[in-house]
């Protein structure tokens, strides 16, 4: 019943749809079935029939908004019974690679793993299942910009409950990760700059599967893009001290939804510094630290000193390509230290530091190669000027010498 | 030796006749004479024009790809390079100021009055050249601000009834500001302008010579009186020697201007980002561009642009008949100083408006 | 007499400064000029083109960056001996690249983004190919180009 014959009950029931919204006020049904006009599963040939039985579901009611015939057929079925229903086509790879031969098969599989899908499977009716974020009528790809699982509607979308302080209290939880994301540096690469390669909720949570990382694991999220300070911090001491302590890798400086640009001054042990979360002055570790702030610190403002006399240049009209060209291999460097910065030790980070430094003081040096440039220009000219102004006082001496016309 | 020189090129060249000619001519001298300085100081200008604009030829390329790269190797890399390029950009600036107050003082002084009227006719040609030089020559280092300016200044034709399109196409090289305007305008810059201007210039030199320095009205009524009131001195030594000074002066100021002001290079061109924000002209066309701000959307059913671009085109039309309109009347000579003035505050007005409302 | 034998003399004088500060006005004219005109080390603007070292330096599996105009470039030579040149700049937020003969890859430190050989983008944030430059070798010299 399921596959055969469909298409063609798919035209019959369609039909029919489309006659009774003529016949009928608008009602829920009919914004349903007019959403399904949209919807992927149309294009794969599924009408209504093939989710909604065409009895009346045991021990519920029906939504219907009329006695009309077919109406009540169209049921909501109950909430626990959602994702085993789009598993039937979902979780079946021979009828799904009919339509995609990539697609993947597991979805439901996560879900069951899934808080949501544990909670579901508990009888707990107002956690999430399938339909709460594909939508139940009108489910678009996930790369349709509409869909709301799209990357840049994802955390709308997962924020309609865990933004929500009166239903998240019901789980004793709090409803604040959306909102703390949303001020995040991620969303402002993913909302303000369009850059789809920034994590939203289901990078690090993981969609079907949604489920809070362990401690142990949400570092390996991080690691897939920012792989250059997992690798560092793991070769580092901290990683075995981490470890030991039950601490999660990133979160411990960077924290989890809030993630802010990190600055030089965080690496201080002065009271409120992220590093003074653990360390102190007396020791050698917070003796590095003060170090590597140092030369951070030096290193930054050699950059601003450099690219302030580089614009006064600029400004005077002088040419500074290649100050500018070193000014950018100086930056670069200030880049790679700041992630050096997570290998927690003086040697590495310095060399690199000094480099930048080195670059950053070259940068300087060609500004000031071009501001003497320009003294050299203006004593030309005042030597030109001088020529100039002896010769006009010359001619105007000839001038007043000429004999008086007429004569 | 240098005399066996120059009877060898003197049997072959008139240039005894040329120096005697010049040893015979004679330039009025009176009160308002220091104005006879401007058309000279024009011709100066021009001539330092043509040799920085050689130079610049040496090393610029005329296409989108590479234009820009080109100054800028100009300024950086080649010897004294910084100085070829502001000067061009200052004399240019200094041409045009010349100009208007050559225009200004013949305008004043009524030396378009017969038998000069070719002279001024000549004149007015050369203006409006100079002008599209001004136009044309400032695209070239297409930069940020120079491609939205000419993108502007070209919209401007398109106000033109029925032949708008085509003049806005004629000046572009297609329907949009590309590298197609830069080289069509390159092509203008260097070569079609420079031989019609050089020709007029010719022709305006020829008439001048002919007709020698005219005497304003007002001092040839107090000749008839009083004979202290214009003198005659020669050409050679006392004009051109005075010429001279002016010439040099111009030249320390150029130096001067280009050392302490040099022109920049801004960025690239971007014909896909939006106009950065204060794009304007020249300052010598900024009255023209207040002026359309300032017009209301219609007037009496009318497009308001529209009436303002044939208001220009009649001023220029005007300017260009003068000598074939104005009475020689001592209230005709009157009625064209006043039209002088009112031109001229205006332009200046304008001009002062656009600067004040650009200023951040 | 003697005041005109004076002022046969000033006059002289006076023509000699002319003379002498004249010559100095053309030639603080002419030096400029004549050094304008004498072409300078570096002929030609690297806009379109630009050298990129010796090819010999260049082994197998390793890669240089060099800069071509005010961005960087750079110039791989991949483990089959070809010579392939893209634009150094990253397609995700403007870091300069480096190639990992590790992994046989152009990489990107910021981000671990990956590009293939031909600068495809294969792995990581980067959501765009790297530019292609065409490269030609004489005498030893690698020269990129700009593809129009």
């Amino acid at each position: 019943m399921r596959r055969a014959g469909r298409a063609s009950l798919a035209g019959v029931a369609i039909a029919f749809a489309l006659v009774s919204v003529s016949v009928r006020a608008q009602g829920p049904v009919d914004a349903a079935i007019a959403a399904f006009r949209d919807d992927v599963h149309v294009a794969a040939g599924l009408a209504c029939t093939t989710c909604h039985s065409s009895k009346p579901p045991a021990g519920r009611g029906g939504t219907s908004s009329s006695t009309a015939g077919g109406a009540e057929a169209y049921s909501a079925p109950p909430r626990t019974a959602i994702a085993p229903l789009c598993a039937t086509c979902h979780s079946d790879a021979t009828y799904m690679r009919r339509f995609d031969p990539q697609v993947r098969v597991d979805q439901f599989l996560q879900y069951q793993a899934s808080t949501h899908g544990k909670r579901m499977a508990a009888g707990e009716t107002r956690v999430a299942t399938c339909t709460d974020c594909h939508q139940a009528h009108g489910v678009k790809r996930v790369n349709d910009a509409r869909s709301p699982v799209a990357p840049l509607n994802v955390t709308r979308t997962c924020g309609r409950c865990h933004g929500d302080p009166a239903r998240m209290t019901m789980f004793g939880r709090e409803a604040t990760a959306p909102a703390d994301w949303s001020a995040s540096v991620h969303a402002a690469a993913l909302l303000k700059r369009g850059d789809t390669s920034a994590p939203t909720c289901a990078a690090c949570h993981g969609s079907h599967g949604a489920t809070p990382p362990g401690v142990a694991s949400v570092a390996n999220v991080c690691a897939q893009c920012h792989l250059r300070e997992a690798e560092l911090f793991r070769a580092s001491p901290k990683k075995d001290i981490f470890d030991a302590i039950g601490q999660a890798e990133c979160l411990a400086c960077h924290g989890n939804h809030h993630i802010e640009s990190p600055t030089d001054d965080w690496v201080s042990v002065t009271e409120g510094m992220v590093c003074a979360q653990c360390h102190d002055d007396s020791s050698d570790s917070g003796k590095t630290i003060r170090e590597v702030r140092l030369e951070l610190d030096r290193l930054s403002t050699a950059l601003s000193d450099a690219d302030a006399l580089l614009t006064r240049a600029e400004r005077a009209g002088m040419p500074v390509d290649e100050g500018r060209l070193m000014l950018r291999d100086a930056r670069e460097h200030q880049v790679q230290s700041r992630a050096l910065v997570h290998a927690f030790a003086l040697a590495p980070f310095s060399t690199t530091a000094a480099e930048g430094l080195a670059s950053a003081r070259g940068a300087h040096e060609a500004a000031e190669a071009a501001m003497r440039e320009l003294q050299t220009r203006r004593r030309g000219l005042a030597a030109a000027t001088f020529l100039i102004l002896a010769f006009l006082a010359a001619l105007g001496l000839k001038i007043r010498r000429l004999p008086p016309p007429g004569a | 030796m240098s005399a066996r020189f120059r009877s060898w090129l003197e049997e072959r060249l008139p240039l005894s006749d040329m120096v005697d000619a010049l040893r015979h001519k004679t330039v009025p001298h009176h009160r308002y004479s220091i104005w006879y300085y401007f058309g000279g100081m024009t011709l100066f200008l021009f001539g330092i024009q043509v040799g920085s604009g050689a130079l610049l030829l040496l090393y610029y390329r005329p296409s989108a790809a590479e234009a820009y790269e080109s100054v800028q190797f100009i300024v950086t890399r080649v010897p004294f390079g910084w100085l070829v390029r502001s000067i061009h950009a200052w004399s240019a600036n200094l041409m045009v100021a010349s100009a208007f107050a050559h225009l200004f003082s013949v305008l004043f002084l009524h030396a378009y009055r017969r038998p000069r009227e070719l002279t001024w006719v000549t004149g007015i040609i050369l203006l409006l050249l100079t002008l599209a030089f001004g136009f044309t020559g400032y695209l070239l280092p297409w930069n940020d601000v120079s491609f939205f300016a000419t993108r502007v200044g070209t919209d401007i034709a398109a106000t033109v009834p029925v032949i708008g399109r085509g003049i806005v196409r004629f000046l572009r090289g297609g329907n949009d500001v590309s590298g197609a305007t830069l080289t069509r305008l390159f092509g203008f810059h260097v070569a079609i302008l420079p031989a019609i201007a050089t020709a007029l210039i010719g022709l305006h030199l020829l008439l001048i010579q002919r007709h020698g320095m005219s005497v304003p009205p007002s001092i040839e009524r107090r000749a008839a009186t009083d004979p202290d009131a214009v003198r005659s001195i020669p050409f050679l030594p006392h004009f051109v020697l005075r010429d001279l000074f002016a010439w040099t002066a111009a030249l320390a100021m150029l130096a001067a201007l280009a050392t302490f002001y040099p022109s920049e290079l801004g960025t690239k061109a971007d014909p896909f980002a939006a106009a950065p924000a204060g794009i304007r002209p020249e300052w010598y066309f900024l009255w023209t561009f207040e002026t359309l701000k300032h017009v209301p959307p219609t007037l009496a059913g009318i497009n308001g642009e529209f009436l303002a671009v044939i208001a220009m085109g009649v001023g220029a039309g005007g300017a260009l008949v003068l000598p074939f309109v104005a009475r020689s009347t001592h209230r005709g000579r009157r009625l064209v100083v006043w039209v002088g003035v009112a031109s001229l505050t205006f332009m200046s007005v304008m001009t002062a408006l656009a600067l004040a409302g650009a200023a951040p | 007499m003697a005041s005109s034998e004076n002022a046969d003399g000033r006059r002289s004088v006076l023509n000699w400064l002319l003379g002498l500060w004249g010559g100095g006005v053309l030639g603080s004219i002419c030096y400029p000029v004549a050094r304008y005109l004498s072409p300078p080390d570096i002929p030609e603007a690297a806009t379109l083109s630009v050298s990129a070292g010796s090819a010999r330096a260049l082994v197998v599996n390793s890669g240089r960056v060099v800069p071509f105009g005010s961005r960087p470039a750079i110039v791989i030579r991949t483990p089959d001996g070809e010579l392939r040149a893209f634009s150094a700049t990253c397609t995700h937020l403007d870091c300069t690249v480096q190639y990992r003969p590790d992994l046989e890859r152009i990489w990107c430190a910021c981000h671990n983004g990956q590009y293939d050989l031909n600068g495809r983008n294969v792995a990581g944030p980067p959501p765009r190919p790297l530019d292609p430059y065409d490269v030609n070798v004489k005498d030893d010299e690698i020269t990129l180009t700009r593809r129009a």
